[in-house]
């Protein structure tokens, strides 16, 4: 096409090469290798003895511990690990909402990664599409312990299930790329109807109102997001959240008429609600933390002060207070007709406080990090008020935000293992419901179910971390 | 110690009300003012202070509805649940009980939750300091030449930080502490110290009888003290003249000084007291005692918080510029004299505010206690609803309890951090 391409073509050829200025690569004998890494110097030497040994010594226990212990406990539990009790002749619908879920953020990344490559072809930046090794490669924690997990069970559908999840984010990539681009433009409503339908899956019709309520503002905040329309003024934020509303109400009828039944939320557990609070705990934190940020920034002192001390008292406080609070005290203050809701719905309104709060400090952060001039700049070309922090300074924040985002959402995931003090069966309780079970109980093997759970949770955060790490280089947060 | 941090909230929700709403009221005065001073003809509804005072007043108005609204509902619901909203059940017995806490069940309420945040306090005391210690370790083993430690410390890290801290604290009590020998069978190297999975014991001193013990330790804490101020005097010596300050040697020297001469002169009011266990496995007597759970909780979270300060530590080593270290090696500094006097110094600037930050982490994740079952503030109230003590009053305590905790820290943190950087010009 243009000059542009051939020159990235030519550097490619170029990095092909070797670069004659690099140094010659160090290959050393083992010995050499040795000799240098470990013991280049008398405390060196010292070091690698004492090291070396307190290693192996802890290595050996570890083994020998975990070679005399019994994991029938395992075995036995290892739907409740991931389910909880949820009904077991219903299983399917979490298998098939855990395929939606996956195949929707599949198809969004795909879709997004596309519209990347294509601007950075436009600005003759080198760009390639992912490959299938490195996306094994960015996964590989979660699909080993995945698979872990799965060798415990003994029936086949577990291991089909598996492969299906994990050959979906592929070909959900792969759609996502290829969309033509007119339907691409609509990705940010087409991955949230997707991602309420795999909730609507599993929780059926029956309490369905929120959860279109709910698709309506994210596909409408997802879209203010994706700068799909940079008109100012409300009219042209009306006109993003129009198609919202129209997505709303088809998925309303549409599933309203097949009208099928579900199972709430008191029934769910095991990692499945691990995660599923986590991401909500997050997305609904995430517009009041916003909300909560501009306030604390703001010059009007009832709007500072109000944040302020809503901000500092939520992140002054450990978590468990506000859990035990959202049991014993939250309730007192509903209406005396309202029934008393279920644990996990108080506990997510906790949640949602508390991570808005941390958030907030997230986005305040951001905020202070756009420079000044921008909004000096719009103000001279006469924005409103609201304007600039909705079409300058947010979308600079929030994007230099991101990679905290991810490393709150981690962080949010880990904590929501004190739900299990409060009685919700999540991941964590699951292994002292399993130790109080008659065949285990007595037995100690709480170190077995403990270890279980503890790589469960280091699978997820610690990819997700990795990503976080990516998705700032990629970003160039910092760098620029 | 209760009354006074409620009455500190009163006063500030009072301070903070009266503030915002004196604001509202002074600015529109000034408002007025101005407008009446320029001769404004701009419309009212397109000033800016104005529509800025209107939304105060109207987001003001707001939450002074919804709390209106809710306290009805809390009302209502107390008056039906028959719950009273006073402080008196504070004087009233708790009828709980603190292992190793001397507290009987007839005791106050108050003396219980004081008890049982001291408990808070001494996992803080200790575990902040070792924690520090460990993760700036670990921080710098990441750095090593050693291959085996560098990916020792990476794998540490990699494994701890990312699993919850509540995990790591039942994970390490059910795997390590639990493995202890059962009392009866208690494991004692040396006859210097006591491990069972119930009790930990150390040496530590105890009186003779003989001349004023507590005069005694009250001359330790001078002779500490005399100890700083030598090696303030000999850094400022040192600086102003440049003779070697030796101010390690000086202070130690010092300390040792004043000690051994007071003991002496007391007529030997101390000795060394070594736990020792009954046959029965059941009482251990002397030395410093402390509940198995209470060493799984503090080392637990020693090891998840290290892991979260080193790479803080790992991070700000790399942010000191490359040149410094260079220069070290080109002043043929060992490795520890190029950390201790060049690198370090500079990374710790960099280092000190999200440390605050994990200290703040560290005193808030001590309220996770509550499965291994000990019996720190969190526990404590926990004990108490079952109790039928008042969930709502005793919920404030224990968030204004962790609320004092965390701007303690949090102001002592910056005091240290303001000394730590560098005087603007």
């Amino acid at each position: 096409m243009t000059g542009g391409n051939i020159a990235t073509d030519l550097s490619r050829v170029v990095d092909g090469l070797d670069d004659p200025d690099a140094p010659p690569s160090q290959k050393l004998p083992p010995g050499e290798w040795v000799k240098k890494n470990l013991f280049s110097s008398p405390f060196n030497s010292l070091v690698t003895l004492v090291v070396g040994g307190l290693a192996l010594l802890l290595g050996f226990f570890a083994i020998r511990w975990l070679l005399n212990n019994d994991y029938e406990i395992l075995r036995v539990n290892v739907a409740n690990f991931m389910v909880g009790r949820f009904p077991r002749e219903e299983l399917w619908r979490l298998w098939a909402s855990g395929f939606v879920f996956l195949f929707a953020v599949s198809l969004t990344t795909g879709a997004l990664s596309r519209s990347a490559h294509e601007l950075a072809i436009t600005q003759e930046l080198p760009t390639e599409k992912e490959s299938f090794a490195s996306f094994v490669k960015r996964f590989w924690a979660v699909i080993a312990v995945m698979l872990f997990f799965v060798s415990f069970a003994r029936t086949a559908p577990p291991y089909i299930g598996l492969a299906v999840a994990f050959v979906i984010p592929i070909i959900g990539r792969e759609i996502g790329w290829r969309l033509p681009t007119p339907i691409r433009r609509q990705i940010a409503y087409i991955g949230t109807t997707l991602l309420v339908l795999s909730v609507l899956v599993i929780a059926g019709t029956s309490n369905f109102g929120g959860a279109v309520l709910g698709l309506i503002a994210f596909a409408w905040v997802s879209a203010e997001l994706s700068r799909r329309n940079v008109a100012s003024g409300l009219a042209s934020m009306a006109v993003n959240l129009g198609p919202a509303v129209i997505v709303g109400l088809v998925v309303w009828f549409v599933v309203r008429s097949i009208g099928y039944e579900g199972f709430g939320w008191e029934d769910w557990g095991g990692i499945h609600i691990t995660l599923f609070t986590a991401v909500v705990g997050i997305t609904t934190g995430m517009p009041f933390g916003i909300l909560l940020a501009l306030a604390r920034r703001s010059d009007l002192p009832v709007l500072k002060t109000a944040s302020v001390i809503f901000i500092e008292f939520v992140r002054g406080v450990p978590l468990i207070s506000l859990l035990l609070a959202s049991g014993l005290l939250l309730p007192l203050f509903l209406p005396v007709d309202l029934p008393r809701p279920a644990d996990l719905t108080l506990a997510i309104i906790v949640i949602t406080m508390f991570s808005s709060a941390y958030i907030a400090e997230i986005v305040r952060g951001g905020l202070q990090a756009v420079p000044k001039g921008q909004t000096e700049a719009a103000q001279a070309g006469g924005m409103s008020a609201f304007n600039v922090q909705r079409l300058i300074v947010l979308p600079q924040a929030l994007r230099a935000v991101i990679p905290a985002m991810v490393g709150q959402f981690i962080a949010l995931f880990k904590d929501t293992s004190l739900l299990s003090i409060i009685g919700i069966t999540e991941f964590l309780r699951v292994s002292d419901i399993a130790n109080a079970q008659t065949d285990f109980v007595g037995r100690g093997l709480f170190g077995v179910t403990y270890l279980f759970v503890a790589l469960g949770y280091w699978a997820f955060a610690s990819t997700m971390s990795k990503e976080s790490r990516r998705l700032e280089a990629k970003l160039g947060v910092g760098s620029r | 110690m209760i009354t006074v941090l409620l009455w500190a909230l009163a006063l500030f929700l009072i301070a903070a009300v009266v503030y915002t709403v004196g604001r509202l009221v002074f600015d529109t005065f000034q408002l007025f003012r101005t407008r009446a001073a320029r001769d404004d003809s701009a419309v009212l509804w397109r000033d800016v202070g104005a529509i800025g005072i209107a939304a105060q007043a109207v987001v003001l108005g707001l939450i002074g509805l919804l709390l209106w609204y809710l306290w009805g509902n809390f009302r209502a619901r107390t008056e039906l649940l028959g719950l009273e909203l006073s402080f008196d059940f504070l004087d009233q017995p708790g009828n709980i009980t603190i292992a190793d806490n001397p507290l009987d069940a007839g005791d106050t309420v108050s003396e219980a939750i004081t008890q049982a945040f001291l408990n808070t306090l001494r996992v803080i005391a200790i575990g902040i300091p070792l924690a520090m210690i460990l993760g700036t370790l670990v921080g710098i083993s990441r750095f090593s030449d050693n291959w085996i430690l560098r990916k020792l410390a990476t794998a540490f890290v990699e494994f701890f930080r990312n699993i919850p801290p509540l995990v790591v604290i039942v994970f390490l009590w059910a795997a390590v502490f639990l493995q202890f020998p059962r009392s009866q069978e208690s494991w004692t190297p040396f006859d210097w110290f006591v491990f069972n999975n119930a009790r930990f014991a150390f040496p530590s001193f105890k009186r003779t009888g003989d001349g004023n013990f507590t005069l005694f330790v009250w001359l330790i804490l001078i002779a500490v003290i005399a100890a700083i101020i030598v090696g303030i005097w000999r850094t400022q010596l040192f600086n102003k003249t440049g003779t070697p300050h030796r101010r390690t040697l000086w202070g130690l020297g010092t300390f040792v000084g004043i000690v051994a001469v007071s003991y002496f002169a007391l007529g030997t009011p101390a000795t060394i007291s070594i736990p020792t266990i009954d046959d029965r496995g059941r009482v251990i007597t002397d030395g410093i005692r402390m509940q198995m759970p209470y060493a799984a909780l503090t080392f637990a979270l020693v090891i998840y918080t290290s892991t979260h300060i080193s790479e803080i530590v790992r991070g700000s080593i790399l942010a000191v510029h490359k040149g410094q270290e260079e220069a070290g090696n080109a002043l043929a500094l060992s490795t520890v004299q190029k950390y201790r006097f060049v690198i370090l110094p500079q990374a710790f600037r960099v280092a000190f505010p999200p440390l605050i930050s994990q200290m703040l982490n560290f005193a808030k994740n001590s309220s996770l206690a509550l499965p291994i079952g000990f019996t720190e503030t969190t526990a404590a109230i926990q004990n108490l609803f079952g109790q039928s003590q008042p969930a709502p009053q005793l919920l404030l305590i224990l968030a204004l309890l962790y609320l004092a905790v965390s701007l303690v820290l949090s102001a002592v943190g910056n005091v240290i951090n303001r000394r730590l950087q560098l005087v603007g010009r």
